[in-house]
């Protein structure tokens, strides 16, 4: 007996290592609980006993966008608010995941790991939350959109404080769309936010980039000269302008938006030292964030492809990829003389996000070029701004510096037109980034979008 | 409005107020098992005829041999290593030679198979005469228990107290589940009302009709059960009912399997028709068996769906365990190796991977406290991974029903990780006290009632109730281990500690399971899942530890003791 008795705490050996098991998984319950809650199958969150309960949402005006009252999640009494900030707010699913509601939906629906969400309403905490957006831009923003597939975004770059996204196609979050097989085409991606979670191929606006590059790596760039014929012929494929532009300085290159200029620059920069500034201004770079949200991965490489398609990724084609969010950082960096400033949705204004956990988040700002390449692109997009192309925008009167592009898309398709720039004014520091897809030439296209936005926000609503 | 914010304080208190009491009640149960604890002073002693030195005699099974791990060790180079085993049963105590070199002698004479052995006797093992003489003339201090409370301890809740608090309980679960938010209706308190009928029923059957003095491991069992039986009521009446039924079907079999191994010795006499039925139950299923959910481990009889493989759980403890003499000898190891390898294999055939590695767990407890060989257990280790390794190899498909483990969160929508991450969402969502009997959402989940009950439980009661569950599997393990020091055969010790560690190893395949930690197997949680086969084979393993108690069987225990006296007079 004294031997078995003895070989008996094998049985020890298996229940402590169960205990161990139950520890450490009670220790991941606690850990983990508030990402395991918030998923899009839990049908204490998804239905109306998620959101039936929920604070309120504000913009930075305390205009309400979203409310609930028994036990129904209502919206603002204007059509086209709702739809212009549904992807900022959400809706009562989980489809758009990186709006507030779906974000927070935990802490807005005051869950918390103690009480569940059983929590009965009368011990529910406040939980209402304000926004940095400024309703009556993005409502502007939305109708210039005209129907078009894109998305625009302003940002003041010396806060970070976002007061425009918007983001089509769209629905209306008290009367959503049953999307269904015949008209799954006109909801194409309509639960993502295309402000950080699409993008687009960049066209010219990238020639921010490869200008960047060259200021970096070719010292006497400002003494080199362009030849444009409207057509420069690399390893036998032509790259074509609208016209011949002729000779070209640099700037005068950049202000032309000139393709043949481009196209040698980028060969002249090389693959490597292309990818190396691309990478600088955030491309490649999966670490950047709007709140928490976390940006899309904007895309640049063509080391090994050859000059031709070195060529065609200088000037924004080829497997080129940016972000609308990421842009417009780029912006805020060439206005702030090198540095982006991290954006953010979540005001801090007030107690509110303290008691919603939530992290405000701004990011460190990031420091991507010198000031003098800086300075210099400042100077270039200032040019641009001021050519004939751009002789018809105006946004709200302020002094603006810009760049726009046409991206070819293929497949028959219409260009994706972009807007991207910033103003220069004490009052309304403001970094933009607007993609009109299907759209035509940026300068019609885009540029619309956010002279509304601007607009609206200078002048009020 | 005021009214309403006291109202919901009120029922927030009371939520939060069942974990504490769930938490109390498992306590009682085990405060209650570690009373009444025999004062720890030898049977009887033996005194060495050439020496005169008496050896106390402490346990009922004692190994007698020259071996540093005997009971009773004799250093006599005539005297084998293991030479005898010296043992008491009801008619008093025998002595039986395990294959010694010389032979063992009572009074002279050799003896066959087990030999009565009264006071004063003469028990001869090499050059070293026994003699049996009177426990009382021996006084020693034992080693003290860390799991038994002492003398002056106070006293634990009365039996019929503990079951007042779990009655209490289940009502409060009744209640709850008659207000929930989607079915308003006093179904529950028929369920409650029938089950708590049934309890009481045994209660009092156990108590006075078959005098058991102490009740804790079923008042647990009840607890246990019951709470599985109304976390089915806003599910699915039917299946509560049925559960229900089992229930009742479990406690007859728990006293039955109580009674039948009152003598250890009787099961030995019956072990071959145990493994021959097992083996034909298994084989049964094989050929008639019912594909669900990957596995054909269920038959149909008549209507009614069992589970084979949960029965033959319980024989498997049968097969297993023996008394000390029989424990030696080869044949009967080897036979219970081959039924065990025919168990793991019938299994792996069905696809029930999980409930094959349960056997597999066990046996290897099993083997190990038998024989005490490493050797044995890691040869056992490799031939099952040599087994995996084949069956990987000729069927890569099973390896796939296994694929999403480790990262169930990239397959929340296909049956890789579909339950686990539900599972894991809904804990969540319950808190630390559940959001209430009925209100949960992982009951529309596929297997919820069964293999996902811990989940189901932790959003429904909360966190704290359902890792108390846990907690209750850890204490009755440390409960088994804990009485087998003195069990009154190493058949007790044995079966007590490969039952309980049955229960752990089971508990954690599901629990882990479910939680992503090990692959999802598909095996029940005992007595809380769904699944009559599964709570009546729980109530049947039970039985096993409950036999170990040393207290089980208290009123007969005087038995022996007068027949020794009154033999010692005649002679």
């Amino acid at each position: 007996m004294k031997r078995i008795m003895t070989r008996s705490l094998v049985l020890w050996f298996i229940t402590f290592a169960f205990l161990g098991g139950m520890v450490y998984l009670g220790g991941k319950t606690i850990w983990f609980h508030n990402d395991w809650v918030q998923q899009p199958f839990n049908g204490h969150m998804n239905t109306a006993g998620g959101l039936g309960k929920a604070g309120k949402i504000y913009d930075r005006n305390n205009l309400t966008l979203a409310y609930s009252e028994n036990d129904e999640r209502h919206y603002s009494d204007d059509q086209t608010t709702r739809e212009a900030l549904l992807h900022v707010v959400g809706d009562g699913t989980l489809n758009i995941s990186t709006a507030v509601q779906s974000r927070y939906r935990t802490s807005l629906s005051g869950y918390n790991f103690i009480l569940g969400a059983g929590i009965p309403d009368s011990l529910r905490p406040n939980s209402d939350v304000k926004l940095t957006v400024d309703a009556a831009a993005c409502r502007a923003a939305y109708a210039a959109m005209d129907g078009h597939k894109g998305c625009c975004v302003v940002y003041n770059y010396r806060t970070g404080e976002v007061l425009c996204d918007t983001s089509t196609p769209s629905y209306d979050p008290a009367a959503p769309p049953q999307i269904t097989e015949e008209n799954m085409s006109d909801y194409d991606g309509v639960y993502l936010d295309n402000v950080v979670s699409s993008r687009f191929t960049p066209g010219s606006v990238f020639k921010i980039i490869t200008a960047a590059a060259a200021i970096e790596n070719i010292p006497d760039i400002d003494r080199m000269s362009f030849e444009c014929g409207g057509s420069l012929d690399v390893e036998g494929n032509p790259i074509t302008c609208e016209s011949a532009h002729g000779t070209q300085s640099f700037s005068e290159a950049f202000a032309n938006s000139c393709n043949c200029a481009f196209a040698q620059i980028a060969i002249q920069v090389g693959a490597d030292q292309m990818k190396a500034t691309a990478e600088k201004l955030g491309f490649n770079n999966d670490s950047f964030r709007m709140s928490d949200v976390p940006l899309v991965t904007s895309h640049y490489d063509a080391t090994g492809a050859g000059d031709n398609y070195l060529a065609w990724s200088g000037i924004g084609q080829y497997e080129d990829l940016a972000n609308p969010m990421l842009m417009a950082m780029i912006c805020s960096c060439v206005a702030n003389g090198g540095t982006a400033t991290s954006p953010y949705i979540v005001s801090d204004d007030g107690n509110l996000v303290d008691k919603l956990n939530i992290t405000v988040n701004k990011s460190k700002d990031v420091e991507m070029l010198a000031s003098g390449t800086a300075a210099r692109l400042r100077e270039l997009m200032k040019g641009s701004a001021e050519s004939y192309a751009y002789r018809g925008v105006s946004l709200a009167g302020l002094d603006f510096y810009a760049k726009t592009g046409t991206a070819e898309v293929g497949q028959d398709k219409e260009p994706t037109a972009w807007f991207v720039g910033f103003t220069n004014d004490e009052k309304h520091p403001y970094a933009f980034a607007a993609v009109v897809t299907e759209g035509g030439y940026g300068i019609t296209a885009a540029s619309p979008v956010v002279e509304a936005a601007i607009g609206a926000l200078v002048n009020g609503k | 409005m005021n009214l309403q914010v006291l109202l919901d304080v009120a029922a927030i208190a009371l939520r939060a107020l069942l974990p504490v009491y769930a938490l109390v009640i498992i306590y009682q149960c085990f405060a209650s098992a570690r009373r009444h604890r025999r004062p720890e002073k030898p049977l009887v002693t033996l005194e060495i005829l050439q020496t005169g030195q008496q050896i106390p005699v402490l346990f009922w099974e004692n190994s007698i041999g020259r071996s540093k791990g005997s009971d009773i060790r004799v250093s006599d180079i005539s005297v084998s290593r293991d030479h005898c085993v010296f043992l008491r049963r009801k008619e008093g105590w025998f002595v039986s030679d395990i294959g010694s070199k010389f032979g063992t002698f009572v009074n002279g004479e050799r003896c066959e198979g087990r030999t009565k052995v009264i006071l004063d006797d003469e028990i001869t093992i090499g050059h070293t005469t026994l003699v049996l003489k009177r426990g009382e003339e021996y006084q020693e201090r034992l080693r003290p228990s860390w799991f038994f409370s002492k003398a002056s301890d106070k006293g634990a809740l009365k039996p019929y107290k503990l079951m007042i608090l779990i009655t209490f309980f289940h009502l409060f679960m009744a209640v709850e589940a008659c207000f929930s938010n989607e079915v308003k209706d006093f179904a529950p308190l028929y369920i409650f009302g029938a089950m708590e009928a049934v309890m009481w029923a045994f209660f009092c059957i156990s108590s006075y009709a078959l005098n058991r003095v102490n009740f804790e491991l079923e008042a647990l069992a009840c607890f246990l059960s019951g709470m599985g039986v109304l976390m089915l009521v806003r599910q699915e009446l039917r299946s509560a009912v049925v559960q229900l039924v089992a229930m009742a079907i479990g406690m007859i079999l728990f006293a039955v399997i109580v009674r039948f191994i009152e003598d250890p010795d009787r099961v030995n006499s019956w072990r071959l028709w145990i493994m021959l039925g097992s083996v034909g139950l298994l084989a049964i299923n094989l050929i008639f068996g019912r594909v669900q959910n990957g596995a054909a481990n269920w038959i149909n009889i008549g209507g009614v769906s069992v589970q084979p493989s949960e029965f033959v759980k319980v024989a498997f403890i049968f097969v297993g365990a023996s008394a000390l003499d029989k424990l030696q000898t080869k044949r009967n190891f080897i036979e219970f190796i081959a039924f065990s390898a025919i168990c793991v294999g019938a299994l792996a055939l069905m696809g029930d991977f999980g409930t094959a590695l349960i056997f597999f767990m066990t046996f290897l407890l099993i083997a190990f406290m038998r024989s005490g060989d490493f050797k044995t257990v890691i040869l056992a280790i490799a031939a099952a991974a040599f087994a995996v390794f084949i069956i990987l190899n000729i069927k890569p498909y099973v390896a796939d029903r296994f694929s999403a483990w480790g990262h169930v969160w990239e397959h929340t929508q296909d049956s890789g990780g579909y339950q686990q991450v539900r599972v894991m969402t809904y804990m969540a969502s319950g808190g630390l006290f559940g959001v209430g009997v009925g209100n949960g959402y992982l009951k529309y989940v596929f297997a919820s009632e069964s293999d996902l009950v811990f989940g189901l439980v932790a959003e429904e009661l909360g966190v704290i109730v359902a890792f108390s569950l846990a907690a209750a599997i850890i204490a009755l393990a440390f409960y088994a281990r804990a009485i087998t020091t003195r069990s009154r055969s190493s058949f007790y010790a044995i079966s007590a500690c490969c039952a309980a560690g049955l229960m752990v190893v089971q508990s954690a395949l599901n629990i882990f399971g479910i939680m992503d930690l090990l692959p999802l197997t598909g095996v029940t949680l005992p007595f809380l899942s769904a699944g009559g086969s599964s709570m009546i084979s729980c109530w049947g393993l039970l039985a096993f530890i409950k036999a170990a108690d040393e207290r089980t069987y208290a009123a007969k225990r005087r038995a022996p003791a007068n027949a020794l006296r009154e033999r010692g007079a005649v002679s």
